[in-house]
């Protein structure tokens, strides 16, 4: 986890929210809840859901089933027929189009929600001056929202979204519109923002790096349904699902058959199938996973946590498996090998540059047991 | 709308109960105003007694509409008339659309223009400046040509079928297309025809084969359009065709309807065939432009324009050719026609005079159409963007569920021809005993005109609600504005350049509309439209032309200030 939320306060929470599109449940069954300055995070295929939750929380969809509650006040609930408008939730969000008002300046965007708080002129002048300069838009007051660059309107959304403080901060795949250099630079400014200002923020996205760089937990749609919750190096490490697994970052798949269990967590030994049989992995059982002797499995690993090593003679083969570098790349800091493991298996390594590697070079792969997992096939 | 949404608010299952009631009572309304008549209509087409007498039904409407030769042949003569009117126009207005859109043709813009003005013009009018030109006897052209050797007698007959098809495809036909494909072939993606020309097409090649295709869609919608207004048409036939005895369908019903014993039961008989004839039509064009059939020509491409290099000259002279007879020839003789004192007697010594201008300006009867005309058409334009924009917001912005109807419903009046929707329109006005006080009113002509424009404009502020994305709407309720708020800051600010627009064109509309109005107009509620017309029947041409031009410039005044208000000729596609 990066910063530490501060309390546990409950800024939002859902319980057992449904939404149906005809036949269709676009979100099942959903329930999380969101603890006061932190940056929660929906993660997910499109279609999983997450967008859908989003406009949920902000009052855009009425829930068919489930509650949500805003710092203790229930918003939505279809049971006890309530339904809280989004104006009257005291949100703020932005848009993937960053929906900024062509017809307004620059200032009349983002005076817009403190007009309609009743707030008084001088005070609204004061407070858009010193949103607009927080991120950089001072001196363009009077432009019109149509005339900024793609960066300077997602800047203004965000301004929009925050002047009047509001209990949250929903993100709907804010930086999916900008170039990856600019959404770089935002995903940086929007994270020194957030902690500087203490937001809660619920971001909904669809891109891994994002979610896992700016985020304090996430939560992994999938189906309409939330598969896993955790911080970012919790999912990546402990993924409880095949799902979450494959979805966050690369993974190393090998199949065989599950030869000794050992007890409780210690580890299993696989004896793998098709060219690399007859070798054996001992790794960890997955998080839930159930393991019979002899049935089918799954061995995993992440690219990097894979050693590599000569092919020396004369060690011990334990949790080692012989490969070829088929294909290398320098890419500057580092090679990229395709690396051939048995026939059927090609997989990627990042080689340092401390080696000369040469392509056809037989290397030795090392899978450290604490890092292996094993799946039921 | 604002209790509408504010319903929306209210919370839990209530709430949609509140919305779908509110939809529905807008449904229910415009369905009493669409549906009802029509009803009326088909129901009438079997009711045979006589005005007056008790009820009766039989077939004899139908047999009469069928079997009297001049009803078969007036059917014959509107599916002729329709049919040379599309199969002359199309191919000019696909080419002039191209020229302008697609090629580097100096002045395009202007000439664009030239045809959203004459797109404007009162059919009514344009039929007297032709007139001018091309009567058999007095006719300007055909008195000319009379001069050369080798010609006898004037060559031309404005009062003969190719007459009538000659005004037509000059008015209606071709301006309507010009501007309804021109946005199109401007929005085509320009690498389809890049990608043909580096494969080795040349450009006329490319246009036949790859951006006419490409079009095909919206090329086939303008067709249907233009099909279903040929089938409707009204002025030109009743100022042309009654001379020589050639009756369209429109002319034969009002010509059953304005006898002494109004035969009722054949005109709706009529008035059944083609609303037959035009749902399948609206089917299709509904099915044509719903969707995304039209993607290839939409989006952010920067359409580059094709050389005409050796053509640039005589495709400019053409066109400009197009634009005098389409724009030149209407606004010039209708003026002119107005100063002269036998109409179209340019032989006689002397022909030119102030009085008919006086005449009609001291008129009383003039001004008080003119009153009635100005309330008519401001009011029309109103209650337009009012109703047109509730209708059009319901359809795109809420899920209730007969919205899709309601979209079909708001299309039904272009299938009935205007005569007939007014005929039904009184049924209903004088069969509903609430609503009897209405006949004679200026109202009447108000809710006969925001139905009459139903489909168009509920078609422009449509294609405006949903180019406005809905997150502009949905970021100002976040903001923690109420929906009313919204509606009037965001949406109503954001669409106001269309909304007044659609309301120029209504009171154009409502100003030159005679179709709608002709059976429901008493001497208290009298427009100019009707004016005209009563000037010609007292045998006072001279009188009608200054009406009909006052109509004309108010037309053109109208159609300049849409303009200016930014509307674009594509929205109306």
């Amino acid at each position: 986890m990066g910063t530490e939320p501060g309390g546990n306060e409950t800024v939002l929470s859902l319980d057992g929210v449904t939404k149906r599109f005809g036949a269709a449940a676009a979100v099942d069954r959903v329930s999380m809840s969101i603890r006061r300055g932190e940056v929660f995070t929906l993660l997910g295929p499109s279609g999983c859901g997450k967008t859908t939750t989003l406009r949920l929380v902000a009052g855009l969809e009425h829930p068919d089933a489930g509650e949500i509650t805003l710092r203790d006040r229930v918003v939505a609930s279809a049971s006890r027929r309530l339904f809280l408008p989004p104006n009257q939730r005291n949100l703020g969000m932005v848009f993937q189009s960053y929906a900024v008002w062509p017809h307004m300046t620059v200032f009349e965007n983002v005076a817009y929600p403190l007009e309609l708080r009743g707030m008084k002129r001088a005070l609204v002048r004061d407070k858009v001056a010193r949103v607009l300069e927080l991120v950089g838009l001072g001196g363009m007051e009077e432009r019109p929202g149509t005339l900024l660059s793609g960066g300077q309107m997602q800047r203004l959304a965000l301004c929009r979204a925050l002047v009047y403080e509001p209990d949250l901060l929903l993100l709907d795949e804010p930086f999916s519109n900008l170039d990856a250099k600019l959404r770089e630079q935002m995903r940086v400014e929007v994270k020194l923002l957030q902690r500087r200002l203490g937001i809660t923020v619920l971001f909904v996205t669809h891109d891994q790096v994002e979610a896992l760089s700016l985020s304090d937990r996430i939560a992994v749609m999938h189906g309409g349904r939330v598969e896993q919750v955790g911080s970012p190096r919790c999912l990546y490490e402990e993924p409880a699902s095949a799902f979450v697994r494959d979805f966050l970052g690369q993974t190393v798949i090998l199949h065989g058959q599950i030869g000794a269990l050992g007890s409780g967590a210690a580890d299993v030994m696989v004896t793998l199938n098709g060219s690399l049989a007859g070798r054996t992995l001992v790794g960890r059982p997955a998080p839930s996973a159930t393991l019979a002797q002899g049935a089918l499995a799954q061995v995993t690993i992440r690219p990097e946590d894979i050693e590599v090593g000569r092919g020396e003679a004369g060690r011990p083969p334990a949790n080692r498996l012989p490969g070829v570098i088929d294909t290398l790349s320098f890419v500057g800091d580092r090679y990229e090998a395709r690396v051939s493991l048995g026939t059927e298996h090609r997989i990627v390594l990042l080689l340092g540059r401390d080696r000369a590697w040469r392509e056809g070079d037989r290397i030795e792969l090392g899978f450290p047991p604490e890092l292996v997992s094993v799946w039921p096939a | 709308m604002a209790g509408l949404t504010e319903a929306i608010d209210a919370g839990g299952p209530r709430r949609i109960e509140l919305q779908s009631i509110l939809c529905s009572v807008v449904l229910a309304a415009v369905a009493l105003c669409v549906v009802f008549p029509l009803v009326l209509v088909a129901v009438q087409s079997i009711q045979v007694a006589p005005p007056g007498q008790p009820a009766r039904y039989g077939l004899d409407g139908w047999r009469a509409a069928f079997g009297e030769p001049g009803l078969r042949a007036a059917l014959v003569n509107t599916f002729k008339v329709t049919l040379v009117r599309q199969l002359l126009s199309l191919p000019l207005a696909v080419l002039i659309a191209w020229l302008i859109a697609r090629t580097d043709l100096p002045g395009r813009g202007w000439i664009e223009f030239a045809f959203w003005a004459a797109f404007f013009l009162p059919p009514f009018t344009v039929t007297l400046s032709w007139i001018l030109l091309l009567d058999p006897e007095y006719g300007l052209v055909n008195t000319w040509l009379a001069k050369l050797p080798f010609v006898g007698t004037g060559p031309f007959n404005i009062y003969s079928f190719w007459g009538i098809v000659w005004v037509h495809v000059l008015t209606g036909s071709v301006t309507v297309k010009v501007v309804l494909l021109t946005p199109a072939f401007r929005h085509m993606n320009a690498s389809f025809e890049e990608a043909s020309r580096v494969a080795g097409a040349g450009g006329l090649r490319t246009a036949l084969r790859i951006t006419v295709p490409v079009m095909a869609p919206a090329i086939l919608s303008v067709l249907l359009l233009g099909t279903m207004v040929s089938l409707q048409t009204f002025e030109v036939e009743q100022v042309l065709g009654l001379p020589f005895r050639f009756f369209v369908f429109s002319t034969s019903i009002y010509d059953l309807l304005v006898t002494r014993v109004p035969r009722y039961d054949a005109a709706t008989a009529l008035s059944v065939v083609i609303l037959a004839a035009m749902l399948p039509l609206v089917f299709a064009q509904q099915w044509l432009t719903r969707g995304r059939r039209y993607t290839t020509v939409t989006g952010q491409f920067q359409s580059r324009v094709h050389p005409l290099g050796r053509w640039r000259a005589p495709a400019l002279a053409w066109l400009l050719g197009v634009v005098f007879l389409v724009l030149g020839v209407p606004v010039l003789f209708s003026i002119l026609g107005t100063f002269m004192k036998l109409f179209g007697f340019f032989h006689i010594a002397d022909p030119w005079t102030l009085a008919n201008w006086s005449n009609v300006l001291g008129d009383e009867t003039f001004l008080r159409s003119l009153h009635n005309t100005l309330v008519l058409a401001l009011g029309t334009a109103t209650a337009t963007i009012v109703v047109h924009s509730l209708v059009a917001y319901i359809i795109v912005r809420t899920r209730y569920a007969g919205r899709r109807l309601l979209d079909f419903v708001s299309w039904l009046p272009f299938t009935v021809p205007g005569i007939i929707l007014g005929l039904a329109l009184l049924w209903l006005f004088l069969g509903v005993s609430v609503l009897r006080p209405l006949y004679g009113t200026t109202a009447l002509l108000i809710i006969a005109g925001v139905i009459a424009g139903m489909p168009l404009g509920v078609q422009l502020i449509k294609s405006g609600l949903m180019q406005l994305g809905a997150e502009l709407e949905e970021a100002s309720r976040i903001a923690g504005a109420s929906w009313w708020i919204t509606y009037r800051r965001i949406v109503l600010r954001l669409m106001t350049p269309t909304l007044l627009a659609v309301g120029m064109i209504t009171f154009v509309g409502a100003a030159r509309n005679i179709g709608n109005f002709a059976l429901l107009t008493t001497s208290a509620n009298r427009p100019l439209s009707m004016l005209q017309l009563d000037y010609v029947a007292q045998r006072k041409l001279e009188e009608a032309v200054v009406v009909a031009c006052i109509i004309m410039l108010v037309s053109l005044a109208g159609a300049l200030l849409a303009r200016l208000l930014g509307l674009r000729s594509g929205s109306l596609g």
